[in-house]
């Protein structure tokens, strides 16, 4: 039972990682049906600027944060501008490679800023290990858990309980309605990219003391990402949150009980399986609202 | 219009000619030497340390006066750590530039797909200072005993893993080993040959774990390898997945020894792993901290003062800088031509490195590979050094800055 408990922990703790990036797939989705492919470099580029913000330049987390949100928020519109609109507004499907386009110019853009060593940024709270009985956890660990439920919670309340929030789901119900409401879909748009970009750099702000900064670090956890967020429901902002954790709890009960050569076999042949049962994901509605 | 095109095209013909012919001239002048590695991306760390330790040996030699007169020219090209680039720029450094030796690169794919290139139709000698798959040198040619261009001054990697499991074994004690090992690259060759040492000393490994690249956190691994009483881990992986490795045997305050194949052997491990790196324990080919010899120091210094930081992987640019003089002590005997080159190295009686001091043959006709098992060295990280393990009748020991003897408890690694 300690065993099983043990890894359960370091398991759920890994899986939060995943729900921390995989929601950043369903925001544009909702708007727009279209999705940045390249999400884990763009985790990746918010890392590397906690690195250089906090590690190098020597701000505290403060004023890291901030800075970091503005830049992403930025590169954000110009991401937009240049990978999603133009070929969106041709009713073109470009965007898949013209996202991950983008991707690939950030990686190599790292690796010529910031080189390719995988480099330390120290743990928010120490490097002390926090113990429940004998189970350890990082205290980053515990950051990366609770940084994700308070943002999927603010995300349901902008959703739900907010004007704006309320013309995201009405473009993702109607885009022409919605317009002809007096709505600016244009705009909205915009917006969910950017809310994209600025969460992609949130959460690698939040691991890149696990992760270590270097450019590949986010490349296959934006993978993991986007299998956790097929298999939730690309729609299903809840679902994404529940199936990070057990996704991640998964893999780390399949390396414990069986091997880690065969812990991605499982993964994603449980993917395609709920692809074949439930297209729109466990958590999904059945499409068909947006005729 | 038309005037001017021709005119082009006459000037690019003469630009053409006179580049040929410069290039004809400078090949008698100066004795020219070749190196295709990775400069840039992920690898770079490695063919930029090949790079200077070749430019620093070419300076010296040529400082001295060059080989008989003759300066010696250092050729560089980037491939990139992509296989197609490497065996291209091979063939131009020999076509064009006219190169008579070369140093190898970063990749050991590349090595293994330019060998019979290098062997059937170049045939210019080539010594590998990185890669470590054991085939480069054991090519065909080998295997046909027809004549071998391809010669290493490294690691390889059978040398290796027998290396780390005799060590293990015979000077530490241990006789439950288990394996975690990285499911990619070199890390799964690696795991082959130690699971084949470990069989052949008949204590089969008593877990053989692997990991991604993508993974942080190691806990289900390393309670496995707990729980099926690992006495020491043997890795075969990279500083990254290392790094995590660590920290997570920090998190679950596992004291397991812990020794892995040289990708960590370098400054890059320490930095990301920090005091959790304490007391791991790596195969190499040369320790640079620790007290040193005063060849070694004053080269360590000009190295400081040339590139102001230290040096990013040790065994690859000394290894270069040894395989630079080396080549200058048999062309200063044997002269120029590239096929009595190689039978000169096959020829060295006795070579002053700085990694090793050979009193015996350098290579043989059998034996393409420098270094064998017997000169790889134990290196444990203390403090953020990498100090060899050296050995006496009270077991393993490190010797600090200070000059101080420190024995090594084989229970935890720690220092006593």
């Amino acid at each position: 039972m300690e065993f099983f408990l043990h890894i359960l922990i370091s398991g759920i703790a890994t899986g939060a990682i995943y729900s921390l990036i995989a929601v950043g797939y369903s925001i544009t989705f909702t708007t727009m049906r279209v999705l940045n492919f390249a999400l884990g470099m763009w985790v990746m580029i918010g890392g590397m600027l906690t690195l250089t913000l906090n590690v190098m330049l020597g701000f505290n987390l403060l004023i890291t944060l901030p800075v970091l949100v503005a830049v992403m928020a930025i590169l954000g519109v110009v991401g937009e501008r240049v990978s999603i609109y133009p070929f969106f507004r041709a009713g073109s499907d470009v965007w898949i490679m013209s996202t991950l386009a983008v991707g690939f110019l950030f990686i190599n853009s790292a690796q010529l800023i910031w080189g390719h060593n995988p480099l330390p940024v120290p743990s928010f709270f120490g490097d002390g290990i926090i113990m429940f009985g004998p189970f350890a956890i990082f205290p980053q660990q515990i950051l990366v858990i609770a940084t994700a439920f308070v943002i999927f919670s603010l995300l349901y309340l902008f959703y739900y309980r907010t004007l704006l929030g309320k013309a995201f789901r009405a473009i993702a119900y109607s885009s022409e309605v919605t317009s002809l409401m007096g709505i600016n879909t244009r705009m909205i748009c915009i917006l969910s990219y950017v809310m994209t970009s600025v969460l992609a750099g949130v959460a690698g702000f939040i691991i890149v003391p696990i992760t270590f900064a270097e450019p590949q670090m986010g490349t296959v956890l934006g993978l993991k990402a986007f299998a956790v967020a097929i298999v939730a429901g690309l729609s299903a902002p809840r679902g994404i949150l529940f199936c990070g954790l057990a996704y991640g709890a998964l893999e780390a009960l399949a390396s414990g009980y069986f091997y880690t050569g065969v812990r991605d076999i499982l993964g994603f042949s449980l993917m395609i399986l709920v692809l074949i049962l439930r297209p729109e994901g466990l958590f999904g509605k059945p499409t068909g609202e947006r005729a | 219009m038309k005037k001017y095109t021709r005119r082009m095209a006459i000037l690019a013909t003469a630009a053409v000619m006179t580049l040929g012919t410069t290039g004809g001239s400078k090949a008698a002048e100066t004795i020219r030497i070749g190196l295709s590695a990775a400069l840039t991306g992920p690898a770079a760390f490695v063919g930029v340390s090949i790079r200077r330790g070749a430019e620093m040996a070419v300076d010296a030699i040529n400082a001295k006066g060059g080989i008989s007169g003759k300066k010696i020219e250092l050729i560089v090209r980037d491939d990139e750590h992509n296989p197609v680039k490497t065996v291209a720029n091979h063939r131009e450094l020999v076509e064009r530039e006219k190169v008579i030796a070369m140093l190898g690169t970063t990749n050991s794919a590349a090595m293994l797909a330019t060998a019979p290139i290098i062997n059937d139709e170049l045939k210019v000698p080539i010594v590998a200072p990185a890669t470590d798959a054991t085939k480069i040198t054991e090519n065909q040619a080998w295997e046909q005993k027809r004549d071998n261009y391809v010669f290493r001054l490294g690691m390889f990697g059978r040398g290796q893993a027998n290396f780390l499991a005799n060590t293990l074994v015979q000077k530490f004690g241990y006789k439950k080993l288990g394996l975690l090992t990285w499911t990619a690259g070199w890390g799964v060759t690696g795991r082959g040959e130690l699971n084949r040492r470990l069989n052949e000393l008949g204590m089969p490994a008593v877990a053989d774990e692997t990991y991604d690249t993508a993974d942080t956190d190691m806990t289900p691994q390393i309670l496995k390898l707990r729980s099926a009483g690992a006495e020491a881990i043997i890795n075969y992986g990279l500083a990254r997945e290392n790094a995590f490795v660590t920290r997570t045997k920090q998190k679950l305050r596992d004291t397991t020894p812990y020794a892995s194949a040289w990708g960590i052997a370098a400054p890059a491990f320490w930095k990301a792993a920090g005091a959790s790196g304490e007391g791991v324990l790596t195969s190499t080919t040369i320790s640079i901290d620790g007290p040193q010899s005063a060849e070694r120091k004053s080269v360590l210094d000009e190295y400081l003062s040339r590139y102001g930081e230290k040096i990013d992987g040790p065994p690859f640019f000394f290894a270069a800088y040894d395989v630079v003089n080396l080549l200058a002590q048999v062309i200063g005997k044997v002269g120029e031509d590239p096929s009595a080159i190689r039978a000169g190295l096959e020829n060295v009686p006795e070579f002053k490195g700085l990694i090793r001091h050979f009193k015996r043959p350098v290579f043989t006709r059998q034996r393409h590979d420098a270094l064998t098992e017997a000169d790889m060295i134990l290196g444990r990280w203390t403090n953020g050094q990498l100090l060899e393990v050296q050995y006496d009748g009270s077991g393993p020991y490190v010797v600090l800055d200070s000059n101080e003897k420190k024995y090594i408890d084989t229970k935890t690694l720690a220092l006593k």
